[in-house]
This record gives C-alpha cells, structure tokens and sequence, in this order.
C-alpha cells in the first residue's frame, strides 16, 4: 500500500475532474458555451502525452547508458501509452472543432502538426517491430525515440505559433494568459492534468511489470 | 518507477506554481471580456439541466465508465503482482 499512493491519488483526482469539471462554474463564453469544460478532457490528454513521452525519452536516454531490459520495456511502454494519449487527443478535439469551428479537419496548423507528430511515433512502432534482434531493436529504437521527440516539440509547440492558428495561445500569443484560461478553470484543469497523467503511467506501470515478467519467464524455459 | 512520480510530482508542482502565480498576479483581470457578444448573461448556458439535477445524470454515468476502467486496472494491476510473487517463489 505504500509504495501505491499514487494510484490513489490517481483515482480521487480523476473523480474530482469529472465531479468538479461538469458541475463547478465556467465563463460564459460565446460559441463555446459548456463546451469549455473539454478543457478537462481533451487538453490533458495532450500535456500527458508529452509529459508521457517525455518519460519515454528519458528511458530511451537511460537505456543508451546502461543498457537493460527494464530501460528498454519501459520505453517502448511509455511510447504506446503516449500515442494512445495522442490519438484520444486527436479525436476529441475532432469532435469539439465539428461543433465549435465548423470542421471536423480545418487543416488548422496545430492540428496538421499534431497529426504529423503522431505520425512520426507511428514509425517509432512500426520501426521497432522490424527488428528479430532484441538489442539492435532497443539500441536503434532509442535512438528514434529521441529523434521523434525532438521533432515533436517544435511541431506542437513552435510552428503553429508562428502562424495563425484557431486554437488558443496561437498566432504570437504565449499560452495561457486571462483571456483563455481564468483561475476558476485553472482549479480543475492542473488536477484533471494531472490525473489523466497519472493514469497513464499506472497503465505504463502494470505494462511494464507485465511485459518484464514475460520476459523472464521465456529466459528461464 | 521512481523516476516516474519524481517526473510527474514536479511537473505537478511547477504547474501549479505557475497557476498560483498567474493567479495572484491579475486578480483584477479574472472579469476580462471574453468575446464580442454584447451582455454575458445573454450566452446559453446549461443553467436549467444543472438546476433540474439532470447534468447530476451525466456525471453519475461518467463516474460510473470511469470507475469500470480504473476497477479494471486495479484487477490488472494485482494480477500481474500476484505473478511477480508467484514467479519469485
């Protein structure tokens, strides 16, 4: 139980987002109405997947140092929950743009941007599945990781800004400033982006553990 | 494994350092104009289904996917420790 408090953490901070997120007060805004309490569902997936896949980098780095399985599987597990954060990030904010800007793809920068970056950790699987050998597999996937990551960055982060953008924070401005996110939207979105963080890494957690005893159980057979 | 809370409990608190911030240093600005659209009250909002209790509807089914998933994971999570156990005895 100690050593699990953070899965405890994990499932009040998820209910306080749902709990708090739907009922709690949110500015009136045009266009968006209720809307705006996507906030707690659709950007968080995207802070987790970067906060996850960072996590994925940091093992692939780690991997490259000292090489050991764990460093290896918990990258590779990192990845996957990573896209899969990255295409619940894509499809709902899909379904948001539909209603508010009119499109499901309105070939927004941020969006193509996203698109491509997921794109690229596609390769990453598809690039790792193509190896028979288990330490050429890790080593060369590391190595892509590392490049994927830092390719993503600037695709999220840097170009949709130098362009005009319909998501907020885009088209010079900074991210978060008063106009899109008041202290009453900040009291849930932090939780919920924390939460929805942490889930993800107690999926990364049990997989991990999982994929690590597989992996011993062929070595003693 | 903890690297991971290590990672994810300072992002956490580098988050909210910076909403606490941000917070306090534009208390006045939290009743900035949003929009265009002439006189707040005049936007649509779900105030009638949150009065009704309705929205109450909503969340409960939204409570009860979100504990279906994590119950899920919990029965994961023990099976694969249980395995651990079995597999260092």
């Amino acid at each position: 139980m100690k050593n699990n408090w953070w899965k405890i953490l994990t499932v009040l901070l998820l209910v306080f987002t749902v709990v708090v997120g739907m009922l709690s007060e949110v500015p009136r805004l045009a266009i968006l109405n209720e809307t705006i309490r996507n906030l707690y569902f659709h950007v968080p997936m995207w802070f987790g997947m970067i906060l996850i896949l960072l996590i994925s980098v940091v093992y692939s780095i780690k991997y490259l140092r000292s090489p050991t399985i764990k460093n290896d599987v918990v990258a590779y597990e990192a990845a996957k929950v990573g896209i899969l954060f990255g295409v619940l990030g894509i499809v709902t904010g899909m379904e948001w743009a539909k209603f508010t800007w009119g499109e499901y793809w309105s070939n927004d920068p941020k969006q193509n941007a996203a698109a491509i970056g997921l794109l690229i950790y596609f390769a990453y699987i598809v690039l790792r599945s193509s190896f028979a050998e288990q330490q050429q597999r890790a080593r060369i996937s590391a190595v892509y990781n590392i490049f994927a990551f830092a390719a993503l960055i600037p695709l999220l982060f840097i170009l949709p800004r130098l362009t005009d953008s319909l998501h907020p924070g885009n088209g010079g401005n900074p991210g978060f400033n008063a106009y899109d996110l008041d202290s009453k939207l900040r009291m849930v979105f932090y939780p919920a982006v924390l939460g929805w963080t942490l889930l993800g890494i107690w999926i990364i957690n049990v997989r991990t553990r999982f994929e690590i005893l597989r992996q011993r159980l062929y070595e003693t057979v | 494994m903890k690297l991971f809370r290590i990672l994810a409990i300072c992002s956490f608190m580098l988050c909210t350092l910076a909403g606490i911030q941000h917070a306090q240093a534009q208390p006045a600005q939290t009743q900035v104009e949003y929009s265009s659209a002439p006189a707040t009250t005049e936007v649509e909002m779900a105030d009638t289904l949150r009065q009704d209790g309705k929205i109450y509807v909503v969340v409960i089914v939204l409570l009860t996917i979100l504990a279906g998933l994590i119950i899920y994971l919990i029965m994961l999570d023990r099976k694969v420790s249980k395995l651990e156990k079995q597999f260092k005895e």
